[in-house]
């Protein structure tokens, strides 16, 4: 008999961050209309939706008001740390899980979270192992006044150290601000072989701007010199960009045009950007828990993770988080070339893990 | 001070946890696997072989001294406190017994992975403190043996402070402390007969 199971969806269609969490939306609102059109799977998804619009103090309670005012029990959602951090509370109280289909910085496996986008040793340590090899080992730090900024450029800094890499400069400017000119002319004249970039919204795109005009002025950044690296760049935010983005160098679990995409999204790859497959993945995923599998809907996440079938997904029941593909890739043109890619890797929130020799599983795409 | 929090070496380590069997062991192991530690569970009592563990969880609730192989304040390993009641009686039994963390119960989502940092940086502190400590003593209690030598480099009709600039030269030439400098000079009751010492 089909089940019909209400499914939170929560990102904000306004806001500072509004490319990522639409495409976010988008990828979780694809995955609801396959699933409801397949009819070899027994669940049917009523979407439950609330917006934040970008406030960050409106995260817990429409995430309380979803598993209050509707039976689901698993919301798609979040777009940053911050937010996904403030509704941990909400699903405790609530008995609620909370399914976060973004890039982040890791340190974290709470038991109410699935942790679907790429973390660490997924995006940054990959990226770094290839910046190393390719450009050099001095580099210069770059980030927003933010969780994210501070943890990936303090993980950058501890590998580089490992590494034999020297650190040439580190600054953050506040969130929103767009007053780069002084990183940008430390790098001029520091020269480093690449910039670690973990700046986000505007300030990125004022960054991308400068160093682009920065190319055109001074020879040692002529192109091919000195690229500028990110983890968390994808196609959903080229458009605005525009030609400054070129050149750009990300680390991800999947870029348009790669095959196949990621593990959930089965033979699907029609997606705008990993941001869309990770959360059409998210749902994918619960659906494959919940058909053929009456009352699951109802289990505990940990319950719901120790049956076999999670394993056979891709889901850590030790961490929550999913194994990934990675990929490395470069704008040109206005779109994604691949650089390296890999096969996928488990999550390591922690780093307490070796990581494998990457001789073992990469591939240099021609 | 700006300190630089050294990340230790977690995946593979081993956590003890003395507690009875409850929610809190269940959530409190299921943080550690999380982050990549092996656990061991006891109750009621800590087997000698907790030793070899790299942290050490107690539960203030219900612990006592002999329940330890040790002196309290003299945990060999990081250990990390789970408070309960907040009853003074309790909170004074855990300064005596000396924890480098602490998490309060009940133990829920998070937590752990702070506090395992924590005590592991406490700990390291701890002992370097202790072993700075116990040089000093030991310096402070050679006071005496460098009054004497000093008297006895002054014998020799220099004025203390000379006799003072002596030993210290002693002490860089032949490399070793300058309390040890001086508990030689007593020890052979009158000034080696080196170069360094006539040329002053």
């Amino acid at each position: 008999m089909t089940r019909e199971i209400d499914l939170g969806i929560l990102f904000s269609r306004s806001g500072t961050y509004r490319l990522l969490s639409e495409a976010s939306r988008t990828g979780a609102l694809k995955a609801v209309e396959q699933v409801n059109a397949d009819d070899s799977l027994d669940v049917r998804f009523n979407p439950i939706e609330r917006d934040p619009a970008g406030n960050i103090d409106a995260y817990a309670p429409l995430c309380e008001e979803i598993l209050r005012d509707s039976s689901a029990r698993h919301v798609i959602g979040c777009t940053t740390s911050w937010s996904r951090k403030e509704v941990i509370p909400a699903l405790e109280r609530m008995d609620g899980v909370l399914w976060y289909p973004t890039p982040y910085e890791g340190f974290e496996a709470s038991d109410r979270i699935v942790y679907s986008h790429a973390c660490p040793n997924q995006h940054l340590l990959p990226l770094l192992d290839y910046a190393f090899s390719q450009f050099g080992r001095r580099s210069y730090l770059t980030g927003s006044n933010y969780i994210w900024g501070w943890e990936m450029n303090r993980l950058a800094r501890e590998i580089g150290a490992r590494n034999g890499g020297e650190v040439l400069g580190e600054r953050y400017l506040p969130l929103g601000s767009t007053e780069i000119e002084r990183i940008v002319e430390e790098i001029a004249d520091l020269r480093p072989d690449f910039v670690l970039n973990q700046l986000i919204g505007p300030s990125q795109y004022a960054f991308l701007a400068a160093i682009a005009k920065l190319r055109q002025l001074d020879p040692f950044f002529r192109a091919g010199h000195c690229p500028v690296l990110s983890c968390n760049l994808t196609e959903c935010e080229l458009p605005t960009i525009g030609p400054s983005a070129e050149e750009v160098i990300s680390a991800g679990p999947w870029f348009r045009g790669l095959h196949p995409a990621l593990p959930g999204n089965g033979e699907r790859e029609d997606f705008g950007s990993s941001l869309e497959a990770a959360a059409h993945a998210s749902v994918m995923m619960l659906a494959g828990l919940l058909s053929s599998n009456p009352g699951a809907e109802y289990l505990s996440l940990q319950q719901l993770l120790a049956q076999p079938r999670a394993a056979r997904i891709g889901i850590s029941a030790r961490t929550h988080h999913v194994s990934l593909p990675v990929a490395i890739a470069q704008v040109r043109e206005g779109a994604f070339v691949p650089l390296w890619t890999e096969q996928p890797v488990e999550g390591d929130p922690y780093l307490t893990r070796e990581r494998e020799p990457a001789a073992v599983s990469l591939r240099v795409v021609k | 001070m700006r300190r630089r929090l050294r990340i230790p070496n977690l995946g593979g380590a081993r956590a003890a946890i003395l507690h009875r069997p409850h929610e809190t062991v269940t959530a409190l192991e299921r943080q550690l696997l999380a982050i990549g530690l092996e656990v061991d569970c006891h109750w009621p009592d800590l087997p000698a072989s907790a030793r070899a563990a790299d942290y050490l969880f107690i539960d203030v609730d219900t612990a006592f001294d002999d329940q330890f192989p040790w002196e309290p304040g003299e945990a060999p390993i990081p250990t990390i406190a789970l408070v309960g009641s907040e009853a003074p009686g309790r909170i004074e039994w855990l300064m005596n017994f000396g924890a480098d963390a602490q998490i309060l119960k009940p133990v829920g989502d998070s937590g752990v992975y702070s506090a395992l940092l924590i005590a592991r940086a406490t700990f390291d502190a701890r002992v370097d403190l202790a072993g700075e400590i116990d040089s000093l003593r030991r310096r402070l209690g050679q006071r005496q043996t460098v009054v004497q030598a000093v008297a006895i480099l002054a014998e020799r009709g220099k004025s203390e402070d000379e006799a003072y600039e002596q030993l210290r030269g002693m002490a860089m030439a032949w490399r070793v402390s300058f309390e040890e400098a001086a508990s030689r000079i007593v020890n052979s009751g009158k000034p080696l007969q080196k170069s360094e010492s006539d040329h002053g």
